[in-house]
Formats: structure tokens, sequence, C-alpha cells
């Protein structure tokens, strides 16, 4: 499971559709970004290129409008808990439960995801697992109807340096796809092919998301980018 | 749901966090009950900090208002302001679970000069975030910081503010949570946050609660500032069954109504999820957080605490908010009659027990002063040259 970040509106509206409609082609999943002025998951360049879309007021139906029109994988939206919470849980989840495969919120804990489900959401909502993570707290997600366990394989945000053969981090993986039977893909920190190869010696997929934005302004570079991981 | 008062509060916080606030929480419970630790932090509170505080009963202003005017003299404390009661005691905390950093957020300053001032005599290394702008209107607090041996990481993101040193540091407390706990300044973020910072605060109501015990009285209104609302809380706390006795929060009204000129969550915010809670919050309905603007950066926050949502829910408290000019009214006011300089953040408490002095004639009203002036000197006189 090869899967990219990309931030939606980012760096306008139609860099963002050129970009989204060729990484829908190639990849096995997208997470679409959704900008946030409070982004406390993420690392600088995410972090700088989100105030830049919410300072341009784009509209997260249009987002929504250009991933309906070029969907050719899996699309998952990543955001934070407040938008969702503002656009109302029951309104977003009826209007896109039939377009997106499930939503990763960076600041939803998997114990606060009943909040959201108990107030009308019924997208599937993505578990995170990290190296910190107890194994009753693993054993919790065996019932999860999200497509895959989101591994965060740092302490940190994204963007941040990582081991990817930590024996830890591996046998925690390990521990997580046989205690759950999902998938596990691997986020946060994962910039070359090289880094791929590593995590999918444990893992089932993997997402990339600093090293996607910061191509998203120019095309060709992105292209070239994403031809260099998923070759 | 556990971590909520009412259908506020919750746990909106990174996955990575969970273990830790669970560890916190376990250790806090524990802690709260334990013998040593409450005679080590009523020894310091005491000794150290200057506890109890006297309440003062404020003749002048009485005699000029009409009323009797009482105030909880937090900002008699070691380090100016009610923070220190909530540092020593999570420093403590920290001591005890066996961390040996601390980190803070501070808008104000008072909040990161007591957690500098506690890491320092509890031997914790200690960094504090601040925005850039606080950093520049409160250099002082800053210089007073690094002098006592903490690091300040000036946040030169977003709105340079308040919200962005909470963002910094709970950044950074997601990548050292193992080594580092996270003195959170006010009764906000995630659980248990509100819920420690609101028992380390609450001496404010046993104490003031105390005194009018003694006198064989209750106050009519109790008026506190609410920028996060840990001194609010913790005055309102010896009070809140005692149905006779009203609860007033004002919140920073700025300059106007308009969006980005006030930080009146209560008045103009709507629920909303915001570092850590689900609260009272100034967001625009795409769901991002607003800008705000107070004189005094210690009430420069977009969201409050998520018990004092739940007791405007109930009704038990009512909120309210006093413009700037009206706090550095309130400020002077407090100066002239009574020789006392209020911090900003108090003084919109002040500019509000003013504004409405009618309403509180014949009146008893204890207001918590929860912080003294020095630090905002220059604002003050910036903002009302030629009239002192």
């Amino acid at each position: 499971m090869k899967g990219f970040y990309i931030l939606g509106g980012y760096p306008d509206m139609k860099k963002f559709e050129e970009v989204f409609k060729y990484i829908a082609e190639k990849a096995d999943f997208v997470e679409v970004g959704l900008a946030y002025n409070d982004p406390v998951a993420d690392g600088p360049v995410i972090a700088e290129a989100a105030s830049k879309v919410v300072k341009s007021n784009i509209k997260i139906d249009d987002i929504l409008k250009i991933v309906e029109a070029y969907k050719k994988s899996k699309v998952y939206i990543m955001t934070y808990a407040n938008i969702f919470y503002q656009y109302g849980l029951k309104e977003f989840s009826q209007k896109y439960k039939n377009l997106i495969n499930g939503v990763i919120i960076a600041d939803l804990p998997n114990r606060m995801h009943s909040f959201f489900y108990d107030n009308g959401f019924d997208i599937p909502v993505i578990p995170f697992v990290t190296p910190e993570s107890r194994d009753e707290d693993i054993e919790e997600l065996k019932g999860s109807k999200a497509d895959f366990i989101y591994f965060v394989g740092v302490r940190g945000v994204t963007g941040s340096e990582v081991n990817f053969l930590d024996t830890e981090l591996v046998e925690k993986v390990q521990f997580v796809k046989k205690v759950t039977n999902k998938n596990v893909v691997f986020g946060f920190g994962i910039k070359t092919k090289k880094d791929t190869e590593k995590v999918m010696t444990y893992a089932d997929g993997f997402v990339i998301g600093t090293e996607a934005v910061k191509r998203q302004t120019n095309i060709n570079e992105f292209k070239k980018y994403i031809e260099s991981i998923i070759r | 749901m556990k971590g909520f008062y009412g259908e506020f509060g919750g746990q909106f916080v990174a996955e990575t966090l969970i273990p830790v606030l669970d560890e916190l929480d376990k250790s806090f419970e524990l802690l709260k009950c334990d013998k040593d630790f409450n005679d080590k932090l009523n020894d310091l509170l005491k000794n150290y900090a200057g506890r109890p505080t006297p309440i003062y009963y404020a003749e002048n202003m009485s005699k000029k208002y009409g009323c009797k005017v009482y105030f909880k003299r937090e900002d008699l404390l070691h380090t100016g302001a009610h923070k220190i009661n909530n540092s020593l005691g999570q420093a403590l905390l920290a001591k005890k679970m066996g961390k040996k950093r601390i980190i803070a957020e501070t808008g104000a300053g008072q909040h990161g000069v007591a957690t500098a001032t506690v890491a320092a005599l509890l031997n914790l290394k200690c960094t504090v975030y601040m925005g850039s702008i606080d950093a520049k209107r409160q250099s002082m607090n800053v210089k007073r910081m690094k002098m006592l041996g903490a690091e300040v990481k000036v946040v030169d993101e977003g709105t340079k503010t308040l919200k962005d040193a909470v963002s910094a540091a709970l950044r950074e407390w997601v990548s050292s949570c193992n080594t580092t706990h996270y003195v959170l300044g006010s009764a906000l973020g995630p659980y248990p946050f509100p819920k420690i910072v609101s028992h380390f605060q609450s001496v404010i109501g046993k104490e003031s609660r105390e005194y009018f015990e003694n006198l064989g009285i209750m106050p009519d209104y109790i008026i506190a500032c609410v920028g996060g609302g840990s001194n609010a809380i913790g005055v309102f706390k010896g009070f809140l069954d005692v149905e006779s006795v009203r609860l007033v929060g004002v919140e920073a009204g700025g300059i106007s109504d308009k969006d980005g000129e006030h930080a009146a969550r209560m008045s103009f915010g709507k629920k909303g999820i915001f570092q850590g809670s689900l609260s009272y919050v100034l967001t625009d309905k795409s769901g991002q957080i607003s800008n705000v603007h107070s004189v005094s950066a210690g009430l420069d926050y977009a969201g409050v605490g998520p018990e004092h949502s739940f007791l405007k829910e109930i009704k038990r408290c009512e909120y309210h908010y006093a413009r700037d000019k009206e706090a550095l009214d309130g400020c002077l006011e407090l100066c002239k009659l009574e020789g006392i300089l209020p911090a900003l953040e108090s003084s919109h408490a002040v500019g509000y027990f003013i504004k409405n002095a009618s309403k509180f004639k014949d009146k008893t009203i204890l207001i918590n002063l929860s912080g003294r002036g020095d630090k905002d000197l220059e604002i003050i006189l910036e903002n009302m040259e030629g009239t002192i």
C-alpha cells in the first residue's frame, strides 16, 4: 500500500487539481490534508503550506469536488478535529461517506473515536499506533472498521528523522499486525526510496507527506519524485 | 465519558500522549491524597510562595462605589501571581514521577516565571515557550526567566502569542514526553490538566471561603478575570456550592466586537475543539481558530478551560467582558484609590466592577487580584499617555 499525503488547495486550486489527478492514478491511496491554522502534529513544511491555504480561504467542499472528479484510488482525508466539528460531524459524514474511505485525525486519539461516532460520524476513523502504545490499547483496535492502522513511526512532528530498522519499531509493527490482523501503514519521516524499502520489509504500506508537499508547487518535480518512489 | 465536564473537555491530542496523560492522571490521583506530598507542597506554599494570601477590605473603593469591596491578594505571592500555586504543585508532581525536565508555555510571562522559579528551586531543567509578540511586550519577564536558568524559546509562528506558544509546547512534548513533564499553565488542555490545575488553584477559593466564614457572611459576588481560567476556577471552587454567591468571570473584550479584536470566547465564541479539549472557542465556521486581541498578554487566547464552559452552560457562573480601555481605567483607579498596581489581567475584573458599579450597590464583592502589574508598566504607560 503505497500512499502519499498532499495538501488540499496548495499552492492553489489549479495546481492541487493537477497534482491530485496525477497521484490518484499512481498511488494505492491518497491522503488529502485539509489545512488548519493550529497544526500541532505537523512539521514546518506542512504547517507553512497549511498557513498559506488558510489565508486563501479555500472551501472544503471545493477540495472534495476535485477528489470526486478524479478519484481512482482510495482517498483518506487527514486533518484536525475542529475542522470536522465545525463542518458538522453528521453533515460531513452524510455528504462524503460514499466518496472517501476514511479519515485520519491528528488530534483524535483512539479512545476519542467514539465521540465522533456518537455524534453521527459514519466514516471510518483510522486508528493510530505509536512506539509508546500499550499492548492493551493495541488489542482494542481488533474490531476497527478502518482499512488499516496508521503507525506513527516517530515521536514528534511530520518530517522528523527516524531509524526505520530500529528493532523495537519493527517488533512493535509486527505485534500490531499479529494482534489486530489489520494492515499496518507506516507514516512520518519517510523521504527516499531506500526508506520505503526498509519499511516494506515489515509493514504493509507507507505514506509520504512532507517530501510530497515540498514538491506540490511544481508538477514536474512532483511527478519526478513520485516516480522515484514507486518505480 | 471520562475527562468531560458535561459535554466539555476530553483528550483531543496526538495518540502518542495518551499513555503519558494516563500516567499523569494516575500519579496525580495518588499524590493528591499523599500526606508527604501535601506536607511538602503546603510547606512550600507557605514558606516559599507566601500563602495564605491576605484578603484586603478596600475602604476607599467601597466608599466611592457604595458597596463592600474585598480583594484576594494573589498579587502578593512570590513571582507576582497565582501562577506559582500551580507551578509548585505540578513541578513537585513531575519530580515524584521521575521527570528531570519541565516545559511550559507563557503569554504574559507570569506562568513562565513561576515555572522557571520552581525549576530552579527543585533542580529541574526548564524550557519555556513564548510567542514573539508576547516576548517583546513582556521583555522583563523573558530576562527574569533566563536569569532563573530557564531556556526561553521564542515562537515566531502563527499569531506569535499564547496560542502558538501552547502549540509549540505540545509539539515538543510529543517528542520528549518520556523524560519531560509539561507544566500547563491554565485550567485547559486535555484531561487531566483542567482537573490538576484547578486542584492546585483551589487553594485560593478555600482560603477565601474560610475568611468569609470567619466573618460570618458570604460575598454576594465573586469577580475574576478569565484567560484560560485558572485563577477564576481557583477562587470559584470555594463557593460553587453556595448558591447565593454569584460567580462572575470577566474576559478580554479588546477594542471591539469584531473578530480578531477581542478574546471574549463566552460572548462571541462557539463550541469547538482546540488544543486538547472541547470548549468555547473563537473559531470561524470552516474550523480555523480566530485571531484574538487583548491589551493583556495573559488573556489574549482563543480558548477557555472546559470547566468554565460547563459552568456557563449550567448557568452557575456568568461571563462578561471588559474592553481594553475599561481594564486600563480599572488599573489606574485601583492604583489611585488603594495604592495597588494590579496586573492587566486582573484589571479586567476591576474594570468590569467599576463599569457596572451601580449593579453592585450595597453588595459585598470579592475580586480576585490574580497578579501584580509591575510587568505591565510599559504597556499601561504607553496606553494611558496623558492621563497619568
